[in-house]
Parts: C-alpha cells; structure tokens; sequence
C-alpha cells in the first residue's frame, strides 16, 4: 500500500467514468468426507506453494469448519484455481466476496 | 497388504505392489475409465459418482450462464488429465519387475503423481458410491461378510494413498 502523499488538484472525473472496483472472486474448498486430511494438505502445498503450516492451517479449517478459502483473484484466476482443485479431486467452488 | 513407495537415492519412487494388489488396481483403472466420457462427452449429470469427479464450479445459480461457459473450456482437459492418468498407471505396471509374489517399478516424479491421481479418484469414485462417513469404523465391519468387500477396497486405497503422499511431500525427500 502506498504511503500518505500530499493532496493534490485534480479533475473531478466524470461520474459515468468512475470504475467501480470488481469484487475479488475467492476460491472455496468444502469438507468431504473421503478426501484424505494429508493429502488435501499436499494439494494446497503443490497448486499454491505454500509452506506446510498454511497448507495444514487451511485443511483443518475445512475438516473441522467445512470450508475455508484458498485462494482469491479475479473470475478467470478463480476458474483456473477450481479447475486445478477438481482435477486433483478437491470440493471446490467460487463465489464473489 | 504389503504395498509400499520409497523414494530413491538415484531418483524416482520404487513402487512394490503384491500382485494381487496389482490386479485390484487394474480393476479399478478399467472402473475409472468406464466413468470418463467419450472424448468430446460431457460427464453424466445424473450419476453421483460421476458428479463428484467433475462438480460444479459456481453454486450460485444466477451463474448458470458462467457456469455453462468454465465447464465446456475445463471439463475436457479434466477428463484428458485423468484418461491419462489411467494409461499412465496402466502403462507402468506393465512394465513393472516381477518378484514372487510381488511387483516392482521405477517411477519418474510425473508418474507417481498420476498414481496419486489415479489412487484418489478411485477411492473418490468408491467412496461416493459406498456413500462412506467420516465416522465409519473399520474395526466394526464383519471381514467375513461379502458386504464388507469393496470396504476393505477403499480402505486399503486409503492405506496406499497415504503411504504414495508421505513419498511424495515436499520436505520428506531422504
């Protein structure tokens, strides 16, 4: 995030032109009672590179929760994601924030 | 129930299956298959198992169109990736050492993973059509009830499935 900068004068923009941010689609993986707890940590480690505390964070989050989202970004981003999700046999679906 | 993976100091995963596991697993790929449409199909909407394989990616039902859209782009490399899962496993265990009762193979990083692929959708397919529980205990099936049969099949994926990702888990490398 950037840091504080002094005002400055600017144009107002055009009310027709002000883009309305798109809400981050997030990438959700549900509770299922087949999948193995170690091997859904090993998906989490091998599709989104994270360290084992956070692959093993999240799984229990969908163990014991019956969900938790793994990942977020625009629709093209989450579709891939649930993409890569259900080929490896994962729950998972996407939804906007 | 001997199945074992390790990881070799020269690289790749030995596989050791007695050859009766050999034959379940072979069994198993030819159900897997039997389940994949046809290339160009789309998967059978009405079949649990084949639901739980390929789900869908939107819950929101105002996303039907989105939702129509993802599955004709993903569905087939989705079914691409496990047909070749298949003929990899397939292809492997053909090639595989015979030794007594058991069977051997070298397997690349690539090939484990299919194994790994193939593995969990079977117990996937397996467990969706037993309808299995979180709760449900081994310990209080009947061994000697032909019931108890395709149990002991998806626990024994289990077994061997758990054994393939302690393999292969980053940070478990001997």
């Amino acid at each position: 995030m950037p840091g504080t900068v002094a005002p400055q004068k600017v144009d107002q923009p055009d009310v027709d032109e002000v883009v309305v941010p798109a809400r981050p689609w997030v990438v959700i993986v549900w509770n299922d009672p087949i999948n193995l707890m170690s091997y859904v940590v090993f998906v989490f480690q091998k599709l989104f590179g994270y360290s084992k505390e956070k692959a093993t964070k999240l799984m229990m989050d969908v163990h014991y929760k019956g969900k938790a989202v793994v990942s977020n970004g625009n629709r093209e981003q989450a579709e891939a994601d649930v993409s890569r999700l259900h080929a490896h046999g994962l729950w998972a679906t996407m939804q906007q924030d | 129930m001997a199945a074992r993976f390790r990881r070799l100091r020269r690289g790749g995963i030995q596989a050791h299956l007695e050859t009766a596991e050999a034959a379940v697993l072979i069994q198993l790929c030819r159900e897997l298959s039997g389940l994949l449409p046809e290339p160009g199909g789309e998967p059978a909407k009405d079949d649990p198992v084949v639901a739980r394989l390929f789900p869908r990616a939107y819950l929101d039902p105002t996303e039907e169109e989105a939702e129509s859209d993802w599955q004709r782009f993903a569905h087939p490399d989705l079914i691409e990736g496990r047909r070749q899962a298949v003929e990899t496993l397939l292809r492997t265990l053909a090639g595989a050492r015979q030794h007594r009762d058991a069977l051997e193979v070298t397997l690349t990083s690539e090939e484990a993973d299919a194994w790994l692929a193939v593995v969990n959708d079977a117990r996937l397919a397996l467990g969706t059509r037993l309808e299995v529980t979180e709760e449900m205990d081994p310990a209080r099936f009947d061994p000697d009830d032909p019931a108890t049969a395709p149990f002991t099949v998806y626990w024994w994926l289990g077994y061997l499935e758990e054994h393939l990702v302690d393999t292969l888990a980053p940070g478990t490398h001997g």
